[in-house]
């Protein structure tokens, strides 16, 4: 019997996942050749290509993502399963004086602090963020605190962040900061971990900040959507309250608010995000998101060394405060977290794309057989 | 000047390509006014004309298209002047509605209809018949059978319209009208300043004073009918219909226009001259019984030799039932027995193979041994070349920017399409972005109707593209239906200053005719925004910008919008020889078959100036063909593509 090659391009990557209707259209594999392209929210390849073993497929994160592999590279142990991943430290935060003026930020504001910080300590030489135009996300490598500030805020539309990442390499860009959710983080994990064995590998991030993320929506869906309640332009700050609000805010320029239910929003979440086993950006430096029940401040998940440096001095100087998380919502959290992580692994594995393959046909996810029993056996209630 | 005047007394022999032959005839003849519309293989026709028109006093225009083009030949014909008009096959249908009332209302001074056929469409998506219309129309067919006739036939053919009040078609094929062969002139008249005049205050009967019209029509169809028991009395003696051969041959070939050639080279190859008797007939419609008769009584098998459909086929075999008391029945050979394909061209083995299987001939051109050898080394060893946009060409371009913008969109967006260069876009070098493709101007027609199906659900874009002549030729009223309709279309106008397809013919968007003389320009995007579209006018070779604004404008829900792409062609006599760019790959940066680029270059965007360097896995230019474009230093990933400006 001959052996079906595997193609870990192009092709491989179309059936997977674009075909597969997995593509959560993060952009890592836009902006790295002349075939994947982002229009609109959406990833296309524009031509065939030829190539056999390439970088679409090493770090899209819906193929072929090895979770062992990747913990042991972020984090020096196997992939365990823990809901809100490995972590050194759990805080409750918000920025602090030194950051100056955050308004348009989301909660806290601790996200805005922490880049900008990181930039002018030389931890990073600029940051790709996700900035927008109407609704559209246009993700933009900034090297300013005025530009960081502009691009804060929440989008909740899937956006192609890191074809930005991307296009600052190719300008020869090292120490990147990088703002991205769930999904643009574990693709750059993948980026950090010389997939492809390349001699001319480098680690282009200087730091990785994780945001918290249950979906988000597709632009070409959510934009009539808006449109049909106000002109996108219009749009000054879109929200989410943590729960048990279950609705999203719109805020005009002119000071309008206006509330829908999530219950409408729901359908316009693409298929790939129901694949989604992560909330918390487990492969990032640092993780930050809302915390229910008190608006004006973030959680702070510290994981790695560097993150952990970054955020200490960070509150040194001033520019973040830090406090104990209470109990309450670290149950809740985790409990949220635990419980998508499992509703993921149960589609992903009746769809049979978790360790599937037996390294013939690419799979979604390979991870140790026994974590997956237990992450998918767990009884979750509260 | 034209060697088509080189002499003009009568005597001279000159080798004269076909179309050209039909240029001295009509000049013989006393021409005054010609027009046409660009179409392969017509278009040397007008063009001859316009380069004697000085000298010879005449009036030779590139109308908007055919139908105009007949109308300004018949008006010529009603002033009492002569005049010529020439087409491809499919012109005349585009002629036909006037052609139908035309021969209704009779003419006055010479008209000739030339339609020059391509059988085999070798530059043609079609290989329509042209000769049908003769009978359809009610009027005189001539064919010529060689070059010398194509010159003689054509300067009868004003005659005789002359006689009949009624214009003649005479149909020629691409091997007619584009191979060459020895022509002896006759004489040029020396013409003195004819005075046109269109009397009209006579009886209004009357076909030389009254008013030119296909009404009464009962009355008008009968004295059309009468034209035609004319012509066929006519062709009875005409010299055009010849017969080489035994007085009672074993089989009777008939045969006109080019296939007369085939025929008598497959007769003297096979050297069965005195075997079989060759009947060339010139004048096709009406066929003359007496001749065909006498003919058909000689024999008991008859083959027909034509191309395409068996018009001649079906028309003989009519005269042969009517006279089958008096010349018995016949055995036909032909189409209709599947002898002789009904599609593509005819050619000397063609007919051998038929030949051979009616008189049970062993013959082979070559040994099979060497034909087997001969078929296998061009199916192996040839490599495979499809047809391809030329270097530069603008077209290539303006479909890479069309196709990235459909793919990005998402929503399976097609084009409609038509005539032109820009019909290659079916293929791989237009990234295959054409899903349809029919007569000119269709493709915004069919997009009109394509743009009216959301109302049954159908979420897809629609595009269409036309070239600039074809925009004037046919576009124009699709694009009013469309816009008052209120279709969502984008109509792409690949506008690249001239009829490019068929040799830079002059065309209303241009400030000069065929003459050379100064002329008004109509600006296409004027008229489109005078009709109601949304206009953008993009340089394709900014292949981002113009991506860009087709996505925008299949975003916008409302409407026609037209883009423009402005960009001449790089074979135009404007570019042509102009090199902007000097281009060049840094081997350091090219990235070859590696991930990042994957021979983006050479194996999608395909331009035949750019080569693929095997040995070294890079991209190199072809200075010898590379125009300097530049556009392939945009396509690049790597900016490994770089160009200079060329100081001019």
């Amino acid at each position: 019997m001959e052996e079906s090659v595997v193609n870990r391009g192009q092709s491989g990557l179309r059936a997977k996942v674009l075909d597969a209707g997995l593509c959560t259209g993060c952009g890592a594999c836009i902006d790295i050749c002349p075939y994947f392209r982002t229009y609109r929210g959406k990833t296309s390849a524009l031509f065939p290509c030829i190539v056999e073993e390439g970088r679409c497929f090493a770090w899209c994160p819906k193929v072929e993502v090895n979770l062992d592999e990747l913990s042991n590279r972020i984090f020096g142990g196997p992939y365990d399963g823990l809901p809100l991943g490995s972590l050194k430290s759990l805080k409750a935060s918000k920025a602090g004086p030194e950051a100056g003026s955050i308004s348009d930020a989301q909660a806290g504001g601790t996200v805005s602090a922490l880049v900008t910080f990181a930039l002018k300590q030389g931890y990073i030489k600029g940051a790709v963020l996700t900035d927008r135009e109407g609704l559209l996300p246009l993700p933009r490598y900034v090297d300013s605190v005025d530009d960081i500030l502009r691009c804060a805020s929440s989008k909740y539309t899937a956006a192609p962040t890191l074809s930005a990442v991307n296009r600052a390499v190719a300008e020869g860009r090292r120490d990147i900061g990088l703002v991205g959710t769930p999904c643009q983080v574990l693709a750059s994990a993948l980026m950090r971990s010389n997939q492809l064995q390349r001699d001319d590998f480098v680690d282009p991030f200087g730091l990785v900040v994780g945001l918290f993320c249950t979906w988000a929506v597709d632009y070409r869906l959510f934009e009539p959507f808006i449109a049909a309640r106000i002109s996108p332009e219009r749009v000054k700050k879109i929200d989410i309250p943590p729960p048990p609000a279950e609705i999203m805010e719109i805020f005009g320029e002119d000071g309008t608010r206006m509330e829908c239910s999530l219950e409408e929003i729901r359908p316009l979440v693409p298929e790939g995000c129901a694949y989604c086993i992560d909330m918390t950006s487990e492969f990032s430096d640092i993780s930050v998101g809302v915390m229910e029940g008190r608006p004006e401040m973030n959680t702070l998940i510290v994981r790695t060394d560097r993150g952990e440096r970054i955020v200490d001095e960070a509150v040194s100087a001033g520019f973040l405060e830090i406090s104990d998380m209470p109990p309450d919502n670290l149950e809740h959290l985790t409990w949220a977290a635990g419980n998508k992580k499992k509703r993921a692994l149960l589609r992903a594995r009746e769809r049979g794309i978790i360790n599937s393959g037996g390294g013939k046909e690419p799979s979604y996810l390979l991870m140790n057989a026994e974590v997956l029993t237990r992450l998918t056996e767990e009884e979750r209630g509260r | 000047m034209s060697h088509v005047t080189v002499d003009t007394s009568e005597g001279s022999t000159v080798l004269l390509m076909g179309n050209e032959a039909i240029v001295r005839g009509a000049l013989e003849a006393g021409v005054n006014v010609a027009s046409g519309y660009p179409g392969t293989p017509s278009s040397e026709i007008v063009e001859t004309f316009s380069k004697v028109a000085s000298e010879r006093r005449l009036y030779v225009e590139w109308s908007v298209n055919e139908k105009v083009a007949l109308e300004v030949a018949a008006a010529a014909s009603f002033a009492r002047l002569r005049s010529l008009c020439a087409m491809k096959q499919n012109g005349v249908n585009v002629a036909s509605d006037f052609l139908l009332h035309l021969v209704g209302s009779g003419t006055r001074g010479g008209i000739v209809l030339v339609s020059c056929d391509d059988p085999g469409a070798l530059s043609s998506v079609n290989e329509g018949e042209s000769r049908y219309f003769a009978r359809l129309m009610e009027m005189p067919l001539l064919e010529p059978g060689d070059f010398q006739e194509a010159k003689d036939m054509t300067k009868w053919a004003f005659d005789l319209s002359e006689e009949l009040k009624q214009i003649v078609m005479l149909r020629s094929v691409t091997r007619m009208s584009h191979a060459s062969g020895n022509v002896t002139f006759g004489a040029l008249p020396d013409q003195p300043a004819k005075k046109a005049e269109f009397k009209f205050d006579g009886f209004i009967l009357d076909p030389d004073e009254g008013v030119v019209i296909s009404a009464p029509v009962e009355w008008k169809h009968q004295q059309q009918q009468e034209k035609v028991k004319k012509a066929r009395e006519m062709f009875e003696t005409s010299p055009f219909n010849t017969y080489s051969g035994p007085e009672r041959p074993e089989l009777l070939l008939i045969t006109s226009s080019a296939c007369n050639l085939y025929s008598r080279e497959a007769l003297k190859l096979l050297g069965v001259e005195d075997r079989v008797g060759l009947l060339k007939l010139g004048t096709t419609w009406p066929l003359p019984p007496k001749l065909l008769g006498k003919h058909l009584a000689s024999t008991d098998k008859v083959l027909i030799v034509e191309e395409v459909i068996p018009f001649l086929e079906e028309n003989v075999k009519i005269l042969a039932a009517e006279l089958a008391s008096e010349i018995g029945t016949k055995t036909f050979y032909g189409k209709n027995d599947g002898l002789i394909p009904m599609t593509g061209e005819m050619n000397p083995d063609l007919v051998i193979e038929a030949l051979k299987s009616i008189l049970n001939l062993d013959y082979r051109a070559v040994p099979q041994e060497y034909e087997q050898t001969a078929q296998l080394s061009a199916f192996t060893g040839a490599p495979p070349r499809d047809q391809v946009f030329c270097p530069g060409c603008p077209h290539r371009a303006s479909f890479f920017s069309i196709h990235n913008a459909i793919e990005l969109d998402g929503r399976k967006g097609f084009v409609c399409g038509d005539i032109g260069c820009y019909s290659m876009a079916i293929r791989p070098t237009g990234f295959g972005v054409l899903k349809t493709l029919h007569a000119m101007g269709s493709g915004a027609g069919v997009a009109s109707g394509f743009g009216q199906l959301g109302r049954f659900g159908m979420d897809q874009p629609v595009l269409a593209v036309c070239g600039d002549s074809t925009f004037y030729h046919a576009v124009i009223p699709a694009l009013v239906n469309a816009v008052h309709n209120r279709a969502n279309i984008t109509l792409v106008v690949l506008d690249n200053s001239g009829t490019a397809m068929t040799g830079f013919q002059p065309h209303p968007g241009l400030d000069h005719n065929v003459l050379g003389e100064e002329v008004p320009a109509v600006d296409i995007a004027k008229v489109c925004r005078g009709i109601g579209a949304r206009v953008e006018i993009r340089d394709p070779f900014d292949v981002e910008e113009t991506r860009r604004t087709i996505n925008e404008l299949m975003d916008d829900p409302e409407g026609v919008k037209v883009l423009i792409l402005r960009q001449a062609c790089a074979l135009s006599p404007q570019r042509k020889y102009v090199k902007n760019y000097s281009m060049k790959v840094d081997e350091e940066l090219c990235l070859g078959e590696e991930c990042g680029c994957g021979r983006f270059c050479t194996r999608i965007f395909r331009c035949p100036g750019l080569i693929w360097n095997k040995d070294k896995g890079k991209a190199l230019i072809d200075e010898v063909i590379c125009v300097g474009c530049g556009v392939c230093a945009d396509i690049c990933p790597q900016k490994a593509i770089r160009r200079e400006e060329v100081a001019s």
